[in-house]
């Protein structure tokens, strides 16, 4: 069961506290899982038109990495992910409003080669993941998604990346798509993400119109939050969405309703940490307006 | 629906229709969006028709013409979004961003691009009017707005829908469905003035009988206000005051009353007919 949140808990000031402290309740205290994320933020990562430069985009993704794993080098955190004859999938998004950006995914496939990865086993898809056979014979996967909002499930994060991955899309939509968490436990995913990365470069922190799409709810964040639980990523991400909302739309609507998919991720699913206080978040780079 | 792509212009000013035109229906929504379909599939979406045009310098402009089965919900679907000033296109309209958004008869219009500037938003508008010009004549609007009192409403922020992921994207109520809300009950929320700079708003819910108004009230006050006593009312934590009553099959609940008073007389002053 989720916590019921209603409209006077925000009125009450208790809502981020009933969707952070209080999403560990059954859990044994002494057993409780952690989990480590990363933040990195670059000022000049965008330009003024918010075209990339992929060079400092891969020093953030590099630099994320090797604080994540404790690693000083790149190229060797990278080789901890992944084994040289592995077969990887990059589950990207295409979303044709805000895509997974290109120089990240060319960011994340270069260090996969300098791992040791060829790059014949290297895919990279979206909406084919279930049929392509890089996927199916994968061992491991990065994930890599846009943070944005989503009218039904309330975020658009890592979890809901896999989505792709079920038989039926449509069966996950009940009730906010409230068992998205059940996707990281398919045969082709379970077991085998190595690294979630939600790209925070342009949020989306609000959504309207026919596709929920609108660039007045975009703002230029220019940060990647990176973790090996997409369950602590998401959480990170639904805090920095309920920020930027506060902020722009008021705190009666810091919430986008109803992102429930992450706790039950965590309390029904147990496929990670969904509780702030277990998770560890680490800051580096560029921190004016970080908002977490 | 096939017949927009003869009588919709390929050329509107210097924009030209771009690769084929593309239809779905209530099967095939999922394939066309990612995070609006829900939206379309909780009202009586039949079918969208969808054509691209390519403009100067690479641009692009997106139209989506959709079957809402009537006017009704032609209606609802572009009320429960609405944030812009009218352009006097069609029944009823909002532009801005980029986006233009109408109602027609049974249709339901956006036209949206991603491009910034003048010349980009007059293409916008001029494919909007070009379109509007082949929707037909328009059509009555839901007989629940005619239930509302004219007096303090603010009539361009009135909705009317069905289900609550509506209701929550339009005035965020709880986590879970407290109401019962599905496609069988109607909905209209409304906005009305109070004297002070901020509304008090109205939902009124039509629900297929007067047993299921019932039991929704006794939910909504279980889950939402648990201490308020036999007349469903309640003063919330920012000292603005929440009423639950039932009329019949009809479920009226104000939020944010500045008043007991001016609660039970919003509520009173509802013109439901009588049956």
């Amino acid at each position: 069961m989720t916590q019921l949140l209603t409209r006077r808990d925000f009125l009450k000031g208790t809502t981020a506290a009933l969707l952070g402290a209080s999403l560990g309740f059954g859990q044994d205290a002494a057993a409780a899982k952690k989990a480590k994320v990363v933040l990195i933020r670059h000022r000049d990562v965008l330009d003024e038109n918010s075209a990339i430069n992929p060079d400092i985009l891969q020093r953030m993704l590099d630099e994320a990495v090797m604080r994540l794993l404790d690693e000083g080098d790149p190229v060797k955190a990278f080789g901890k992910l992944v084994k040289p004859g592995e077969t990887v999938g990059i589950k990207t998004n295409v979303w044709s409003y805000l895509p997974t950006p290109r120089e990240l995914e060319a960011a994340i496939k270069r260090r996969l080669m300098d791992a040791g990865i060829a790059e014949d086993r290297i895919g990279l898809d979206d909406h084919t993941v279930r049929t392509n056979p890089l996927f199916v014979n994968a061992t491991s996967l990065i994930n890599a998604r846009p943070l944005r909002t989503h009218y039904l499930s309330g975020m658009s994060g890592c979890i809901k990346n896999y989505i792709m991955f079920a038989e039926s899309q449509p069966a996950l939509h009940p009730d906010s798509c409230a068992d998205l968490g059940s996707l990281f436990k398919l045969p082709i995913v379970k077991g085998k993400t190595r690294l979630n990365i939600l790209c925070a470069l342009t949020p989306q922190f609000h959504g309207r119109g026919p596709h929920h799409f609108s660039r007045r709810y975009v703002w230029s964040y220019k940060g990647l939050i990176i973790g090996q639980d997409p369950v602590a990523v998401d959480t990170i991400g639904l805090r920095l969405t309920m920020a930027k909302r506060r902020e722009v739309l008021g705190k009666d609507q810091e919430l986008p309703p109803v992102p429930k998919h992450i706790q039950l991720a965590d309390t029904r699913h147990g496929i990670g940490v969904s509780d702030i206080n277990a998770i560890e978040l680490v800051k580096l780079g560029w921190d004016e307006d970080i908002l977490v | 629906m096939e017949d927009f792509g003869r009588s919709i212009p390929k050329t509107i000013g210097a924009w030209q229709a771009a690769g084929k035109d593309q239809l779905y229906d209530r099967e095939t929504l999922y394939d066309y969006m990612d995070g609006g379909a829900e939206v379309y599939l909780a009202f009586d979406f039949r079918q969208v028709w969808a054509r691209k045009y390519a403009g100067p310098g690479g641009g692009e402009l997106a139209l989506d013409i959709y079957d809402m089965g009537s006017p009704g919900e032609a209606f609802g679907i572009f009320s429960c979004d609405r944030e812009d000033p009218g352009v006097g296109i069609g029944q009823g309209s909002e532009y801005g961003f980029g986006l233009l958004r109408f109602h027609q008869g049974r249709f339901f219009v956006t036209v949206m691009t991603a491009e910034e500037g003048e010349a980009a938003g007059k293409a916008v508008l001029d494919v909007g009017r070009a379109v509007a010009k082949e929707l037909g004549p328009p059509g009555p609007g839901p007989d629940m707005v005619g239930f509302l009192p004219r007096e303090s409403l603010r009539p361009d922020r009135t909705s009317y829908f069905h289900a609550n992921v509506n209701l929550n994207n339009r005035y965020f109520v709880a986590s879970e469905n407290i109401l019962g809300l599905d496609r069988s009950t109607d909905c209209v929320f409304a906005e009305f003035e109070t004297g002070s700079d901020k509304p008090g708003y109205l939902l009124l819910v039509r629900y297929p009988g007067a047993e299921q108004a019932v039991a929704a009230r006794r939910s909504f006050l279980s889950s939402y206000a648990p201490e308020a006593g036999s007349e469903g009312l309640v003063q919330t934590e920012n000292r603005k005051w929440v009423s639950a009553t039932v009329w019949d099959r009809y479920l009226i609940i104000v939020f944010e009353s500045p008043s007991q008073d001016w609660a039970r007389k919003l509520g009173a002053s509802i013109n439901i007919p009588k049956k």
